[in-house]
């Protein structure tokens, strides 16, 4: 048993999420999940757009979309692939820090895989806004390349 | 529970999808007329045109915006890759410039959300202003969009209907909602998260508090000039209280010492 499993989550829902283009091959698994939804009780429309946004991100290789809670969920999935080692994508919501804390707890490897930068910066931010933005614009006004590729203008629908 | 992935039509996911989740969403089992996904997002991105931004996007009516947020909100596209896209096709204008100003607006708040954590859900600062009107619970005509007031109810029905509000309409709202009908803000965010497509714990109780000031140096108030300029006059045009009985119909000035019992320059921390 040395294989890895991707999770995938709510801030980082796409065929190109970064941990699942490091593991090109990796099963897949995103979590509804059902203790904090139940609690929330959000619109069905961002229920369903979640749902959209996971099957792209899974199609092409083993995936899984499931309901309930979320470590264990990922855990049974991993023990399903033979995975030791769960990568995601990092997110700054204390719940995501709180299931990586779980799953290590519970004996898996999780790799945690950085989004490409804005901007970079270290430390406390500032209390507002503009002297955030006075600090980073120039870095946020320098492209780091050409953007995605995009479908071509007759591609509709 | 395992979900299904092999349904292909969006009819046939919508109708399997609402018994599967059963309990965990409210409302209607409708989706939104938005498509989640990469392959929209980069369609959305494509059909962008960031020319005339800084001059439009405060319209809620000519809507120069890019409608983006709810792929961004879900990293379906980084801020990075729209950043290089939007700069790549239309240079560095005033126009680009101010929409990746925007896109910062996003990055400061993930910042303070990874600073805070939860705290973000509790008034960061003391409010600078407190609005003299009675706190009282969100009121059922604002859930039932049924205020009376065009520019509000419409942009509360565009919420529940699509998942989405302009952001100018969203200040409008929250700023409504806070400061003349005295609801806390956390109620007014909580109703805004279980209903945006962009709904996202940061960029909203923080905009909320930014519009209360427990994030900011004023609170955020706006009138029906305002509403009319930045509406092409539709909401108003059809408004009944337009010739009579709008509460936003007045100065500035009149409007910081009716709401809050103070002159505009000390409103705005100038005094
Ligand atoms: C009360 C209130 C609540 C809000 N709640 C949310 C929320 O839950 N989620 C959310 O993403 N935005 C929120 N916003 C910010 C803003 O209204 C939306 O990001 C914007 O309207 C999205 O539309 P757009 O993609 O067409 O924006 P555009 O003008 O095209 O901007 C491009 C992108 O920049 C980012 N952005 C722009 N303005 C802001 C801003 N003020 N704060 C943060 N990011 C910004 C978004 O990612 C947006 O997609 C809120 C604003 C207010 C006043």
């Amino acid at each position: 048993m040395n294989g890895a499993v991707v999770w995938l989550h709510g801030d980082s829902l796409s065929p190109t999420d970064p941990a699942l283009l490091a593991n090109p091959v990796a099963p897949a698994i995103f979590v509804f999940d059902e203790p904090f939804l139940a609690a929330a009780q959000l619109s069905f429309k961002r229920l369903f757009f979640l749902y959209e946004c996971a099957l792209e991100a899974i199609a092409g290789r083993t995936g899984s979309i499931r309901r309930g809670v979320v470590v264990e969920e990922v855990r049974a999935f991993a023990a399903e692939q033979q995975a030791t080692a769960v990568h995601v994508t990092a997110s700054v919501a204390p719940r995501f820090r709180q299931y990586v804390a779980e799953l290590r707890a519970s004996g898996l490897q999780v790799v945690v895989h950085e989004l490409p930068a804005f901007v970079t910066w270290r430390g406390e931010p500032p209390r507002r806004f503009s002297s955030f933005w006075r600090r980073v614009a120039a870095e946020a006004l320098r492209p780091t390349g050409t953007g995605p590729v995009l479908p071509a203008e007759h591609d509709v629908e | 529970m395992q979900l299904r992935t092999d349904l292909t039509t969006r009819a046939e996911q919508v109708a399997y999808l609402a018994g599967a989740l059963d309990g965990l969403y409210a409302g209607p089992a409708t989706p939104a007329p938005i498509r989640g996904g990469r392959r929209a997002a980069l369609r959305r991105l494509r059909a962008f045109d960031a020319r005339g931004y800084a001059r439009t996007r405060n319209d809620v009516a000519k809507r120069g915006v890019s409608a983006l947020s709810p792929y961004i909100r879900h990293g379906v596209l980084t801020l990075a890759e729209v950043r290089d896209s939007i700069l790549s096709r239309f240079g560095h204008t005033p126009d680009t410039e101010k929409f990746v100003n925007e896109l910062a607006w996003r990055a400061f708040w993930q910042l303070v959300y990874a600073q805070l954590g939860d705290r973000i859900h509790q008034d960061i600062e003391p409010a600078k202003q407190r609005a003299r009107v009675a706190r009282r619970r969100l009121p059922p005509e604002v859930i039932e969009a049924a205020t009376g007031l065009v520019c509000i109810d419409e942009s509360l029905h565009e919420l529940y209907t699509t998942g989405y509000m302009h952001n100018h309409a969203r200040m409008w709202v929250a700023a409504y909602l806070q400061h003349w009908l005295g609801v806390d803000w956390r109620e007014g965010a909580d109703l805004f998260y279980r209903h945006l497509l962009d709904g996202d714990p940061a960029s909203n109780s923080l905009s909320w508090q930014w519009v209360g000031s427990t994030f900011s140096h004023k609170p955020y108030i706006f009138n029906r000039q305002n509403v009319e300029r930045f509406s092409g006059g539709e909401f108003c045009a059809r408004c009944p209280l337009a010739s009579g009985g709008c509460p936003f119909d007045d100065s500035y000035e009149n409007l910081a010492l009716r709401l809050f019992g103070v002159s505009l320059a000390e409103l705005e921390g100038r005094r």
